[in-house]
């Protein structure tokens, strides 16, 4: 029952999006400026001699992109007052926070495949495991998530939200990031053993902070 | 307002105590690590910032696993009491998270040779001490008691997690920092002397932890009961 109203939650959320895509759209404008940059910055030679500088930049850019996509989704929430009628629910709470997860995951499916393409683009990465890097670059969207979704939750109707949400999300967002990086390094250089090792972390970080976000994340939302 | 808080301070009756026996036991802890305890073999004299590094971070260690307790007791009951414990505990660990962290950095200095390196325990502690910082953070930026409390509950229950990947780090991955050297299977990895002078630091630090403590609480109930006047 509970899934179901999750899912309801997360159909509702990617339908506004798909109607008005403003968090989409701040999410991947936010990634692709900050990946031009710091490609520029970078610059082919030296992402082709250290490519886990590229792919670092890459997941920070997505990171703040993810915070971007949520932060909207919570909003759109807010100015609907539609938060008050699914609280109201049995269940209401866990339900939001894990139908935001999922529609979130979605969401940044799409903006992580689209920075990791721009960044192979820009920088003229030669992938030699193009297969692993996708799978690194999904595991990385269903890591990151669960943590941001708790921490905008947790900030929810908060002044300064802005400032509390990155400066909570990105410390403990610290494993997610080095894994993500690092396998898709892994994935560039063609280490295949290296780059599944790290996804079975994304893919553990991400089991770990959705349960944890459910166990005790709905107990903040109001 | 400011003028409340000593008050608060004298109203509790334990402190008086538990301050007296934190400066007597350091003064004895001073005495043995200064004096007493023999230079290290190898790193001489530098070494003897152990005596403060250690327990500083022990201490970082307490702290967050009572903001924890507190944090699940707030969820729990509802209990200002444990919110009250909860930032005072956090307040301090932070406190102490940077001392720790400070020490470090001077004895990592003539014993590495520099001041900081990317090394699995320095990494986690400074993650660690940010989540507290942002823990502290999101506490000031709420005026309404219940729901700052809750928020800072969910944070404080979920950050304690820190506290064994930053013990347990230099195990887990090839770590510059040297294992634990009491807090590990089998006997310590110290001389005697050197481990009695440890135990006394720590037994220090931990009485200025209790007293902080107690004040702290003090003085955020009285916080708490003058919004309570003030709104009545």
């Amino acid at each position: 029952m509970r899934l179901r109203r999750a899912w309801l939650v997360a159909e509702r959320d990617l339908r506004g999006e798909r109607a008005q895509p403003d968090g989409l759209a701040a999410a991947v404008g936010l990634t692709a400026i900050l990946v031009f940059v710091e490609s520029l910055l970078v610059g082919p030679a030296t992402a082709a001699a250290t490519p886990a500088v590229a792919c670092g930049l890459l997941w920070i850019a997505l990171t703040l992109g993810a915070i971007l996509a949520i932060t909207r989704s919570f909003d759109r929430e807010l100015e609907d007052d539609a938060l008050e009628s699914v609280l109201t629910l049995p269940g209401g709470a866990d339900a939001l926070y894990l139908g935001k997860v999922l529609a979130a995951t979605l969401l940044l499916t799409l903006v992580s495949l689209a920075g990791t393409a721009l960044t192979v683009l820009l920088l003229d990465l030669e992938v030699s495991l193009p297969g692993h890097l996708g799978l690194v670059t999904l595991g990385g969207a269903l890591a990151i998530p669960p943590t941001v979704t708790l921490y905008v939750a947790i900030s929810l109707r908060l002044r300064a939200r802005a400032l509390v949400v990155p400066l909570l999300a990105v410390p403990a967002l610290v494993p997610q990031l080095i894994a993500a990086s690092a396998g898709a390094a892994a994935a560039i250089t063609g280490d295949a053993g290296g780059s599944f090792a790290w996804c079975a972390l994304l893919v553990a970080t991400a089991l770990v902070s959705a349960i944890a976000g459910l166990t005790i994340g709905p107990a903040a939302i109001e | 307002m400011i003028t409340t808080y000593p008050r608060a301070i004298r109203g509790t009756r334990t402190l008086p105590y538990l301050a007296g026996a934190s400066v007597l036991v350091g003064a004895i802890a001073s005495f043995m690590a200064l004096v007493w305890a023999p230079a290290d073999a190898v790193q001489g004299d530098v070494q003897r910032i152990m005596y403060v590094h250690v327990p500083a971070a022990w201490l970082a260690y307490l702290a967050f696993v009572v903001v924890f307790l507190a944090s699940v007791a707030w969820l729990w009951g509802h209990s200002p009491l444990a919110d009250a414990v909860a930032v005072a505990s956090a307040e301090i660990g932070v406190m102490f998270t940077g001392l720790a962290i400070v020490l470090g950095s001077i004895w990592a200095k003539p014993t590495w040779g520099v001041w900081w390196t990317w090394e699995p325990r320095l990494v986690t502690t400074a993650v660690m001490f940010s989540m507290y910082a942002g823990y502290l953070l999101l506490r000031s930026l709420s005026s309404d008691f219940e729901r700052r409390a809750t928020r800072a509950a969910v944070v404080g229950a979920i950050a304690v997690l820190n506290v064994p990947i930053v013990h347990l780090s230099v195990t887990w991955m090839n770590a510059l920092h040297q294992l634990p050297s009491v807090l590990r299977p089998g006997p310590p990895a110290l001389d005697g002397r050197m481990y009695a002078t440890l135990l006394v630091a720590v037994a220090a630090f931990t009485l200025l932890y209790a007293s902080l403590l107690v004040a702290r609480v003090g003085i955020e109930r009285r916080r708490r009961s003058d919004a309570g006047r003030s709104e009545g």
